[in-house]
């Protein structure tokens, strides 16, 4: 069986049965290269849209926490607390008679008085 | 050679057609490849400008005080659009505007026009639902205050595009806005973004802005609006002040101002274009009043500071008037002869001004800037002025007497506050600070404010014998009804004649009803002003602002946990 080795461009193939073969085989090579670099084009396109889409939707998930963390601030507002509770819970302010200070001995009374800074 | 002929023929129209797809080519790649390139990237790309998150504002425990929500805005593309009118009507039914100022906005050739900014969840969502290609919804922060009118006056505002316009949202404006950032992202034909973060992806990351925490309470706060609030509609006022201040440091806990209110909701900087300017205003920091008989005080300081007066010194006020220059000063009610301290605990004008004689107004001058009148105390709101207060060498010759009793001269709540607080403080006037840590979101460190003293106005000695003097005048003299239940207190009582616009006289009608004073005596935690302008009917400032001092006094030094000093022997001793 004789072989014959031509140059078609840079690269050498072999003519007759098995060079056809490889031509084939080396054709079919480029053909999955090709398919395989747009095929996964397509994927980084596709992984682009779903990395948007998970993105837009933890924004969205952060935006309802943040709006109800509002929303329980709006609530806990003390004009609000005191309303219920005089209200609705009918409390009142305990007059002074019914006040009764504990002490600790040895303190000295009003010199242990707190500032707001020490609260 | 037909067949040859149609075979060339055939060739020739290929070639012809080739040749025009080559030119074809040719034109679009060399002679209009830039103005193609720059199209495809109009359409392709977009540059999407990304808002930085403004920094929160806190009470001093932390508590959201005003916050930065991300709301729709409605956008269109005039250009685009074939049927205004038809878009503009199935607009104002979801947005509730004018349809022929929507339609207006929908007539234009520009790409890009708002609609209407800031919208409701549910406007936005049936906004979508349209399925409109020529009308759009970006994401955009707005400014939301969760508690309301809590503290408006101090918060402030901001306008549409989040810029400051009031309060510590325009003081600190730089601070709370933070760096807009920008992406530069490509779009496929349905709009969608492409690659966010792949090759060639350029942006700059917004800065958000920086946190800040106010020494404001908001439990105080809303004590004090409660409380003026009430007196303001039992005497029907024009408006009020109050000021709650921690005196060892010069924080500022509560600051309330009501301006008009008879009637009229306090101002909400939820929506600022509901009110007028005058009730946004933060009167604490940009107006001045002639203070009144809470003004004697300082006249008693100076005079104590400068052994000019004994406080058991016995000074004839029986003639119930005084001369000074041309004018003719009385009392209120008819006095006998008065201790130094009863003339400061019954707020007699004539041994006040007797007293102010014998000091001098070069001395009595002194300490009148010493503690701080005249001059900026230096808070970190908008707006602030100095006062009124003249140089002693321009003094006429009843200066000395009207000053004395708080008249001729212009103060500011906030200077009356902070020289109080200086009382209260040893003699050392703080400098008052409403900012006092700004939070870098970025995990830096942030800034923390201190306290600062200005500097010394009387000694300590001086303050305790003025101490026991404004004790006596809530025990026994004008200031009765400011007796906070279980603790010890010490003010003034001041009933100032506003000047008449018309005549520029004194009037006999409106008035300024005030206290000042801090509680407990002894061991001050907090500092309370109370300002209350033309109260009707009664009009004494120890019978309109003093009850509003024991109201926040009992509630504000209950809350802080202040143990009570004067509760009449109901006290249980307890071991550790």
């Amino acid at each position: 069986m004789s072989t014959r080795v031509d140059n078609i461009g840079f690269l050498p193939f072999e003519q007759g049965k098995h060079g056809s073969a490889r031509r084939t085989l080396f054709v079919g090579l480029i053909i999955l290269c090709l398919l395989l670099y747009v095929g996964g084009k397509v994927n980084i396109v596709r992984l682009g849209y779903q990395i948007e889409a998970l993105e837009r939707e933890k924004r969205e998930l952060e935006r309802a926490n943040r709006s109800l963390r509002i929303e329980a601030s709006s609530l806990s507002s003390p004009a609000r607390i005191e309303e219920l509770a005089v209200k609705r819970m009918g409390m009142v302010r305990p007059p002074k008679e019914n006040i009764v200070v504990v002490k600790r001995k040895g303190s000295r009374g009003s010199s242990d008085a707190q500032t707001p800074d020490a609260r | 050679m037909e067949k040859r002929g149609r075979i060339l023929a055939v060739l020739l129209i290929m070639a012809l057609g080739f040749c025009a797809v080559a030119l074809r080519l040719v034109y679009l790649q060399v002679v209009e490849r830039s103005e193609l390139t720059a199209r495809a990237e109009r359409q392709q790309e977009r540059l999407v400008k990304l808002e930085p998150k403004r920094g929160t504002i806190f009470d001093r425990m932390v508590r959201e005080l005003a916050v930065s929500l991300d709301v729709d805005s409605v956008f269109g593309i005039p250009a685009d659009i074939d049927n205004p009118r038809t878009l503009a009507q199935q607009l104002s039914r979801i947005l509730k505007e004018n349809p022929a100022a929507l339609e207006q906005r929908l007539s234009s050739d520009k790409r890009f026009a708002w609609i209407s900014r800031k919208v409701e969840p549910s406007q936005a969502r049936k906004i979508k639902e349209l399925g409109s290609r020529d009308i759009g919804l970006l994401v955009e922060s707005k400014r939301f205050y969760p508690k309301k009118a809590l503290a408006g006056q101090v918060l402030g505002f901001t306008n549409m595009d989040n810029k400051g316009l009031e309060g510590v949202e325009l003081s600190y404006d730089a601070v709370l806005s933070g760096m807009s950032g920008w992406v530069l992202a490509e779009k496929d034909a349905m709009g969608r973004t492409v690659f966010p973060g792949g090759p060639g992806f350029q942006y700059k990351l917004p800065k958000p802005g920086k946190d800040i925490i106010l020494t404001i309470d908001e439990v105080l706060q809303h004590i004090a609006e409660k409380e003026l609030d009430k007196a303001l509609a039992e005497f029907h006022a024009a408006g009020g002040v109050c000021i709650v201040m921690a005196p060892r440091t010069g924080e500022l806990l509560a600051l309330t101002v009501r301006s008009g209110t008879s009637g009229r909701p306090s101002f909400n900087p939820n929506t600022p274009q509901q009110y007028k300017p005058a009730e946004w205003r933060n009167r604490a920091v940009t107006d001045v009043f002639e203070p009144g008989s809470i003004f004697k005080p300082f006249l008693a300081a100076a005079a104590l500071e400068e052994h000019a007066v004994h406080p058991m010194e016995r000074i004839d006020c029986s003639a119930g008037s005084i001369q000074v220059a041309d004018r003719v000063i009385k009392d209120a009610h008819h006095n006998g002869v008065l201790t130094f301290t009863d003339v400061i605990a019954d707020s007699s004008n004539v041994g006040t001004i007797k007293v102010a004689t014998r000091l001098g107004k070069q001395r009595f001058y002194k300490y009148i800037t010493a503690f701080g009148f005249g001059k900026k105390t230096g808070l970190d709101m908008p707006g602030e002025i100095s006062g009124l207060v003249k140089d002693y060498r321009l003094w006429s010759g009843v200066s000395i007497g009207s000053i004395a009793i708080g008249q001729e001269i212009g103060v500011t709540p906030i200077q009356m506050a902070a020289a109080y607080s200086a009382l209260a403080n040893g003699g050392t006037l703080m400098k008052p600070y409403i900012v006092s840590e700004i939070v870098d979101r970025d995990g830096k460190e942030g800034e923390k404010y201190a306290p600062q003293p200005v500097g010394r106005a009387v000694s300590e000695d001086t303050v305790k014998k003025l101490t026991k003097i404004l004790q006596r005048v809530v025990a026994h003299g004008t200031g009765q009804k400011a007796a906070p239940a279980g603790y010890t207190a010490a003010g003034k009582t001041g009933t100032a004649q506003k000047i008449d616009q018309k005549t520029g006289l004194y009037s006999k009608e409106d008035y300024v009803s005030s206290f000042v004073g801090f509680a407990p005596a002894n061991a001050p935690a907090l500092v309370i002003l109370v300002m209350i302008d033309s109260p009707v009917g009664i009009v004494w400032g120890g019978s309109v602002a003093a009850p509003v001092f024991k109201a926040i006094a009992e509630q504000g030094l209950a809350y802080l946990q202040v143990p009570p000093d004067n509760v009449g022997g109901r006290m249980l001793l307890v071991a550790r």
